[in-house]
């Protein structure tokens, strides 16, 4: 059962981080980016180039999340311009469609010239005991790198003045301009971080099994649970709702079966649609 | 300091204002008064950057502001204060005035001064400013406003939603930061109220400028009397 649990919590905490990213650009604009897993995707894939071509892990996971913050300003600056020049639903359904598109479109592209395409970073060690559960040095990574990235976007969005301005956009877009915030630029940044953080999500997950080329949509399916269930542009949401998403499918993996866990996750957030449709922590 | 020169503007391609000119000098408090419908707001709005303008210009201190986008006129030095107020509802009191120095820092000074315009304030810096009493968020849009240290502030319909003795209450303040020497543009269906802080005023009927003149000759004048002072 402890077991279980930890397993639980050292997969949300990947969720949470796989969300973040997703829940902050629906918060600041309506755009449920659908291309989200897919620039995690396209990081891993320059990671593992890299490391092929015998570069060391740090600087190509470095190169990496540059990477795709490099392709998340892209398609703000290009894809997302008309999107924004809409309001209300028309932006959202506009912002769905290019950004699925966009997805089909870096996804092919990459599943074409690197079919079996895959990053896994190996971290050796013998596994470390939490509470009197052995756990795989990977996951320890990867728990930990989500953590020190959640107090650090807790740090931005409280504590400074530009992470303020965008809390500001996220509940007043109007009240933002009027005190000298420019909301597009403000939604570029956003944008880039969220990329960034996609590139952080790719050597996460490829810390304890291969992150592979077609993982895509997978990763997409799982951020739009986590942004539902936690409340849209919520840091804090996003954790939560990851962790408690993560028990949850450990739980039902363990005493039911691995099978169902997707769909008790979608039914998770369907429920949140219906009993609190603003998610766990937001607005 | 302002100039709005042959001013258009409106929605959908349809002039809601047409041919405005209003000018307004520093350290002067000029009221647009008019009906409700009249035109006021869309051309707050317009001066603003909210709204685009589709003929003339707006100029402050020899800046030409139109068509710039209104967080560019916001730093410019034009704080405008909308009826609906636009604050940030899940933040503390405090937080809204912080972001209002945006991107500075908020300066202690500006916070102490603005803490004395409005002392209610300072007792409730905490609270969310979502659950403040609507005059209460009416006093903090318009602390935000100062925040930024405008050269000129333009407040909208300052008394909607507020009881007659809350809406005295906040043009008394609206007189202090007068004698301090702030340029003040207010628009007001409340015309007497409005009158008895400005010098001068506009009257704005079907989206243009129907009658200017000193507070007192409009005032003084059968028309307005008529219209808006509920004189028969």
């Amino acid at each position: 059962m402890r077991a279980v649990v930890l397993d639980g919590i050292v997969l949300g905490l990947a969720f949470g981080l796989l969300g973040v990213g997703m829940t902050l650009v629906y918060g600041l604009g309506g755009v449920l980016n659908l291309a989200y897993g897919q620039i995690v995707v396209l990081a891993a894939i320059v990671i593992s180039l890299l490391m092929e071509d015998g570069a060391a892990t740090v600087l190509a996971a470095l190169v990496g999340v540059l990477a795709a913050a490099g392709v998340a300003v892209l398609l703000d600056l290009t894809l997302m311009r008309p999107v924004y020049r809409q309001h209300g639903e028309e932006r959202t359904l506009m912002g769905l469609l290019l950004t699925l598109g966009a997805a089909f479109v870096i996804g092919g592209l990459l599943t074409w010239r690197y079919p079996t395409g895959a990053l896994y970073i190996n971290v050796s060690g013998e596994p470390i005991s939490i509470l009197g559960v052995p756990m795989a040095v990977g996951s320890i990574w990867a728990s930990v790198i989500a953590l020190a990235v959640a107090a650090l976007l807790l740090l931005f969005f409280g504590a400074t003045t530009f992470g303020r301005g965008v809390r500001s956009v996220i509940q007043d877009e109007t009240g933002a301009r009027l005190v000298g915030i420019n909301p597009s630029f403000v939604r570029t940044v956003i944008f880039a971080l969220s990329g960034a953080l996609a590139g952080v999500v790719a050597i996460t997950q490829s810390m304890s099994g291969p992150l592979t080329v077609n993982a895509g949509f997978e990763l997409t399916t799982f951020a739009l649970i986590v942004t539902v269930v936690g409340g849209l542009g919520s840091v804090a949401g996003a954790f939560l709702a990851g962790v408690l998403l993560g028990v949850v499918n450990s739980l039902s993996a363990h005493y039911i079966g691995q099978y169902i866990t997707t769909v008790i996750l979608l039914g998770a957030a369907a429920l949140t649609i219906l009993v609190r449709p603003r998610g766990l922590l937001g607005r | 300091m302002l100039e709005v020169v042959g001013l258009a503007a409106g929605y959908l391609g349809e002039r809601v204002v047409d041919g405005i000119d209003v000018e307004v000098r520093s350290g002067e408090a000029v009221a647009i008064v008019g009906s409700n419908g009249a035109g006021k707001t869309t051309l707050f709005r317009a001066i603003a950057g909210l709204l685009s303008t589709m003929e003339g210009r707006v100029v402050l201190d020899g800046k030409e502001l139109t068509r710039r986008p209104a967080h560019r006129i916001s730093r410019a030095g034009v704080a405008y204060v909308p009826a609906e107020r636009h604050l940030f509802p899940a933040m503390t009191l405090k937080s809204n005035l912080v972001l209002g120095a945006y991107p500075r820092r908020p300066d202690p000074e500006t916070l102490e001064l603005v803490y004395d315009l409005f002392p209610r304030l300072k007792e409730r810096q905490r609270q969310q400013a979502g659950t403040l009493s609507g005059g209460e968020q009416q006093m903090v849009a318009v602390a935000r406003a100062l925040m930024a240290r405008p050269r000129l502030l333009m407040l909208d319909e300052p008394t909607t939603g507020l009881s007659p003795a809350i809406a005295q209450l906040a043009f008394e303040a609206f007189e202090e930061l007068k004698k301090q020497g702030m340029t003040l543009l207010i628009a007001e269906q409340q015309v007497p109220l409005a009158l008895s802080v400005a010098d001068r005023g506009y009257v704005l009927e079907n989206g243009r400028i129907r009658l200017e003149g000193a507070s007192d000759e409009l005032e003084r004048n059968p028309e307005v009397r008529r219209a808006y002072l509920g004189v028969a």
